[in-house]
């Protein structure tokens, strides 16, 4: 499992490979925290979330969305999350503490999760998606 | 340039149709040769993509600063039709009316330069960064206020003065803005972001006029060389990246409703006249309108710290305009001869209207709108007029800025931001940032020469050069 951070001119694309759909899910979320808030993030608190889709694409930005949402708007900087995908039915259960301006300033805002460039494709290996985040 | 590219005339190159299957129109760019070897060819895949869209006049266009975006491509203009034409959020972006302005003051560089304290109170002064949150306390009612009004809004709040509304395009504000279409979710972003900057490429800038091209125009624009001026980058905030992530979800729905074929999910669409194509132009036109009143309160934080600094009245700086590069308007252009009303998306590209604009103010009517393009931390940002060439080339459109040529991750592997401040210290530039990460983001390096976009548009004529200004003191967001 793991996530890096490929070229792309403007914006931020991400590559993540797992074995599982969920921890496919749960790279892309590591990677979106870390282009926010940087590498320091720890736990203390814990977020239910629940996000029904049309299809597997939608699922991720739509998930991707709402925890750039509740971030923003409660404060939080998440650290870990446990993801379960059932169809197009996703549940997580997201781990953080409060932003702190000394720690999490480091990163750069994502203002949005692009469909463009987005794929989610399976091989013998596993699960692989690349993502553009618009910083 | 690449393969499939037609050169049509100085600096202008065409994208014919059949380029992705579907296309209506021809795709149409300026670009130089040398700006050329940077080009990107997702960047010229998304600038046909676009032309596939129902309802698109005569072509999908890019300005010179083009580069690989999503949906349009940055840099990216095209005008559709009102009774078949499509609008969508991909040819807007996630930050709706993000854009920028210039106020003038009565200062010489020698009362500014070196001044670390001013840039240390300006710093303290504008919330800036991720997490940055406003002093200000904007309760529901006022959210909505901006919404409508926009920079009006913040000029009858204090936050301003009447004569910053004529210096702004539309006077700071849509009239088609609907606020019932944006969500609770946006809304609640919205409110504790007023008056802040952002982070990624958002800035305020303290800059010198340092080479007048256009001397009548400059006079017009109250622009003098030595004088101290300061340029202000930023957008609609957390409130506009929801509209947009809300919007594109609807209007994916409706793309499939109104049977509209997308090349690409972000480019997801409605016919304008539409119900759905409606609340997003409505909801698009609040975010634009909190943008503006957004812009405006940092131009009265940035006056009353210059104001209490060097004892200067507000009224001594003036705007010298305001505009935006990411939104989509309602504006009458000649088309096929005849005047009409068209929805004009721009992507990163800046209106430019021409002498004899109604839209100009009285005093601005013979010399074309004022265009203001900002460079990067270290290099020159321009003034430039609107002309009759833009009306009709580009719907009235130029460039907004030099473009980025190296991505985020080059540029951490390559670029230290501490050695970037030090550099830019030995030319006079102060920086000052939350992190050095977001300064080696931003540096120099990254973008194309501000210079050779300009120059381009200068020479095809969709604007004019007046003035070039250069940086003394940068804070990013």
């Amino acid at each position: 499992m793991s996530f890096e951070e490929i070229s792309h001119t403007a914006d931020v694309k991400i590559r993540a490979r797992a074995l599982t759909p969920d921890a496919l899910f749960t790279e892309a979320f590591l990677a979106l925290m870390q282009v926010v808030y940087g590498a320091d993030r720890r736990g203390g608190m814990s977020k239910e979330i629940t996000i029904v889709s049309d299809d597997t694409e939608s699922l991720l930005c739509d998930f991707l969305s709402e925890v750039l949402f509740i971030a923003e708007v409660e404060g939080q900087v998440f650290s870990r999350a446990e993801i379960r995908i059932d169809g197009l039915h996703l549940s997580a259960v997201l781990e953080g503490e409060p932003f702190d301006p000394v720690r999490h300033s480091c990163g750069t805002e994502v203002k949005g999760i692009s469909y463009s460039g987005l794929s989610i494709q399976k091989d013998a290996n596993g699960y692989m998606l690349d993502i553009l985040f618009d910083v | 340039m690449l393969e499939g590219v037609r050169h049509t005339g100085v600096n202008e190159w065409e994208v014919p149709i059949g380029f992705v299957p579907g296309m209506r129109v021809p795709g149409k760019f300026f670009l130089s040769e040398s700006l050329g070897k940077s080009l990107e060819p997702g960047a010229v895949q998304q600038l046909a993509n676009v032309a596939t869209l129902p309802g698109i006049i005569r072509h999908s266009l890019a300005m010179p600063d083009i580069h690989w975006g999503y949906g349009f491509p940055i840099g990216g203009v095209a005008a559709f039709s009102l009774d078949e034409g499509v609008i969508s959020p991909g040819g807007v972006g996630f930050d709706i009316n993000c854009g920028v302005r210039l106020l003038t003051t009565p200062l010489e560089m020698k009362e500014v330069s070196g001044r670390r304290d001013l840039i240390e109170e300006l710093f303290r002064a504008v919330p800036t960064g991720v997490g940055g949150k406003s002093a200000l306390r904007i309760s529901p009612r006022n959210l909505k206020e901006m919404m409508v009004k926009g920079a009006g809004w913040a000029v009858d709040s204090g936050y301003g003065v009447k004569g910053d509304l004529l210096r702004c395009e539309d006077g700071g504000y849509m009239k088609q803005a609907d606020s019932q279409a944006v969500s609770a979710k946006a809304q609640q972003r919205g409110l504790p972001q007023g008056g802040t900057l952002g982070s990624g490429n958002h800035f305020l800038e303290l800059q010198v006029v340092r080479e007048i091209f256009d001397p009548d125009a400059a006079r017009a624009f109250g622009i003098r060389s030595g004088q101290v001026c300061c340029m202000i980058h930023c957008g609609s905030r957390g409130l506009g990246h929801q509209v947009c992530t809300d919007h594109v979800k609807l209007l994916e729905t409706a793309a499939k409703k109104y049977h509209i074929t997308l090349p690409d999910r972000q480019l997801a669409c409605a016919p304008i006249t539409s119900p759905e194509g409606m609340a997003y132009f409505g909801a698009m036109a609040a975010s634009a309108n909190y943008a503006w009143a957004n812009r405006q309160i940092i131009t009265h934080t940035t006056r009353q710290v210059l104001s209490k600094m060097f004892r200067i009245d507000c009224e001594e700086m003036p705007l010298v305009y305001d505009v935006a590069h990411n939104v989509a308007k309602i504006e009458e252009h000649r088309v096929d001869g005849k005047r009409m009303n068209v929805c004009v998306h721009r992507k990163g590209a800046t209106r430019a209207f021409g002498p004899g604009s109604d839209e100009l103010p009285a005093d601005l009517v013979t010399t074309g709108q004022p265009v203001i393009i900002p460079g990067s931390m270290g290099t020159s940002s321009f003034v430039l007029r609107g002309t009759r060439t833009a009306m009709e080339k580009t719907f009235g459109s130029t460039c907004h800025g030099a473009g980025r040529i190296m991505s985020r991750t080059q540029a951490k592997k390559t670029l230290s931001g501490k050695q970037i401040v030090a550099n830019l210290l030995k030319e006079g530039i102060i920086v000052r940032a939350h992190s050095e990460n977001a300064i080696a983001d931003e540096a120099p390096d990254v973008y194309k020469s501000s210079d050779e976009v300009v120059n381009v548009v200068h020479d095809v004529g969709i604007s004019r050069l007046v003035a070039r200004l250069s940086p003394i003191g940068v804070i990013k967001g």
